[in-house]
């Protein structure tokens, strides 16, 4: 009993993977929008308990939170009232699956190189960190006092510009918005 | 203490789970009848009454002799008590419609949402800081074991219980869609945006205990929020006791702002097309999220398992606790589970009394409400929590 749950603790971490590469493949295989969405969501809901389960507590939550919670509801919102079917009979799908191909094909090469390295090359011995001095205080702290020392006292200038640059495009959108109706 | 295996802690967390559902399983149907009865009083009427009569003849009879009295029987005040039964069963045993032209899958798979989401917040929610009871020495594996009073106290709690609520508005706006019919879809959507629009409000206000405790734990927030706060600390608490309940209100879509299912506009909003246990599943979430949303207000605004509510809780033990008998220091100045869950009771009535008491909003009242007045009242609730945190803590 204690070995089978002892195995189940340490290979959650698989199974969350392996849900959020279902919820992945559901949605690039799924012939409704919505159902596509809905293994969106089972994609960002795994990817929740994966980060959970390396101990980065905050950031599964923040996973929740943001693309769960709110993210993949504006793609629902989006989904259930835009009319897919005409964009369908222009073939507007169609005429974008070569370049989606050989996008594709590019990115798997990419990942693979990297996954390649970090797994079996040598920068898999060393943690990758920027500031070692913030982990020797996580250790004492809790996950989101560290992450909001990092944020707010270490690196706030990089944060802040980080929002301008994300209040630049929700400008942006809303411009483009309006041009649109007028 | 003995440190609990793996084999027992999960055992601990199962039976915790358990009784979270029974806490649910009990609340939850007391609440329905007790909304059936409180609203019927609200309305100068006695509300349930039909079942006693017939189920339990001497009280029947008893309230007829009184009525040919003229007098109200008292009797009447607990007749209806088996509707508590009667309701579960009707949706129990109700036919299960599946419309032709519904999406099936997501038709069946939206309730559950719904239902799970509401459920998993449980996890984070502490009834009692430390332990909530002792396991006996003679229960198997377990025995002598502490029981904790909530089933993961986990670093992030809050926002735990943030994130899983969000998770909630699928099980509506899929429900919606599913139906494929024009009510259940414009009701799904309307249901969504408000969700998804007075969550920031509610988040916001709910930052102000965070800001003033500096933690994110469930427990460790309750019990510097109830204890462990300067006198300045009830302003803020107070503004977002009422702004967070507000907001509340609107996101568990209950009157007055329960536009979902606003019946002379939307037949029965999202859940139109189902029926029996299907419908009943969003009938309970809703029900649990009141409970959620009263658990969290108690928690972190009303003291949580201290007695007095705004931050008293610290000046009485501070100032009171050196003069009182050690009995009653144990009673007034301890965490009790029972204070917590005394304080959600209370909140539900709240509820029942608010929707017997305002009629509904219309729609554009209830953005323009979420929008233009709550979210700048909890920035600035915000800034006074702020202020109270650089200055006085």
């Amino acid at each position: 009993m204690e070995n089978l749950l002892l195995k189940i603790g340490q290979n959650l971490f698989l199974i969350f993977g392996l849900m959020a590469l279902g919820g992945a493949a559901v949605m690039v295989a799924a012939k409704n929008a919505v159902h596509s969405v809905m293994g969106f969501l089972l994609a960002m809901l795994a990817m929740a308990g994966c980060y959970l389960c390396i101990g980065a507590e905050f950031m599964g939550v923040a996973q929740l939170l943001v693309y769960a919670g709110g993210i993949v509801v504006l793609f629902l919102f989006v989904v259930m009232l835009v009319e897919l079917s005409k964009a369908k009979e222009k073939g507007v799908f169609q005429r974008q699956t070569p370049f989606a191909l050989v996008l594709a094909g590019a990115g798997v090469v990419g990942f693979v190189g990297v996954f390649w390295k970090t797994i079996f090359g040598t920068s898999a011995q060393e943690a990758l960190t920027l500031a070692p001095g913030l982990v020797t205080q996580g250790e004492k702290l809790g996950n989101a006092q560290m992450l909001s020392r990092g944020l707010f006292a270490e690196y706030l200038l990089p944060f802040e510009i980080l929002s301008v640059i994300l209040l630049v495009a929700l400008v942006g959108a809303v411009v483009l918005a309006k041009t649109e109706r007028v | 203490m003995p440190t609990p295996t793996l084999t027992q802690s999960v055992l601990i967390a199962i039976l915790q789970a358990i009784l979270v559902v029974v806490f649910i399983f009990v609340i939850v149907p007391l609440t329905l009848f007790a909304e059936r009865k409180v609203l019927g009083y609200l309305q100068q009427r006695l509300g349930a009454t039909r079942i006693a009569g017939t189920l339990t003849g001497l009280s029947g009879f008893l309230n007829r002799n009184m009525w040919k009295m003229g007098k109200i029987p008292m009797l009447s005040y607990w007749r209806g008590i088996p509707m508590l039964v009667g309701d579960v069963l009707k949706m129990i045993l109700k036919e299960d419609i599946l419309p032709t032209k519904a999406d099936k899958f997501v038709f069946f798979i939206a309730p559950a949402i719904s239902f799970v989401a509401s459920v998993v917040v449980f996890a984070a929610i502490s009834f009692v800081p430390g332990t909530l009871f002792t396991l006996p020495q003679w229960v198997p594996v377990i025995g002598g074991l502490p029981v904790a009073g909530a089933v993961g106290d986990v670093n992030v709690g809050l926002l735990w219980i943030l994130g899983i609520a969000s998770v909630g508005v699928y099980g509506i706006v899929l429900a919606g869609w599913a139906s494929n019919s024009k009510y259940p879809l414009l009701g799904g959507l309307r249901s969504g945006a408000q969700i998804v629009s007075y969550e920031v409000p509610l988040t916001l206000s709910l930052l102000a205990p965070v800001v003033m405790s500096g933690s994110l734990q469930f427990s460790e927030l309750s019990r510097s929020m109830a204890v462990g706060l300067p006198i300045w600390g009830i302003v803020p608490q107070f503004f977002g006791f009422f702004i967070y309940l507000t907001c509340g209100f609107a996101e568990t879509n209950r009157m007055p702002f329960d536009m979902p299912e606003a019946e002379n506009e939307l037949v029965a909003g999202f859940h139109t097309e189902y029926s029996g246990m299907k419908f009943g599943f969003f009938y309970l979430a809703e029900y649990i999220n009141m409970t959620v949303v009263a658990a969290i207000a108690s928690a972190f605004f009303l003291g949580g398992p201290w007695l007095l509510p705004f931050g008293l809780q610290g000046l009485f033990n501070h100032f009171l606790s050196p003069h009182l008998p050690a009995l009653l220091v144990t009673f007034l100045c301890e965490p009790h589970a029972i204070f917590f869950v005394g304080k959600i009771i209370l909140l539900l009535f709240v509820y029942i009394w608010v929707r017997g008491t305002i009629p509904r909003y219309r729609y554009d009242q209830v953005m323009a409400v979420a929008w233009k007045y709550f979210i700048p009242l909890t920035l600035v609730n915000l800034m006074l929590a702020a202020l109270v945190r650089y200055f006085a803590v």
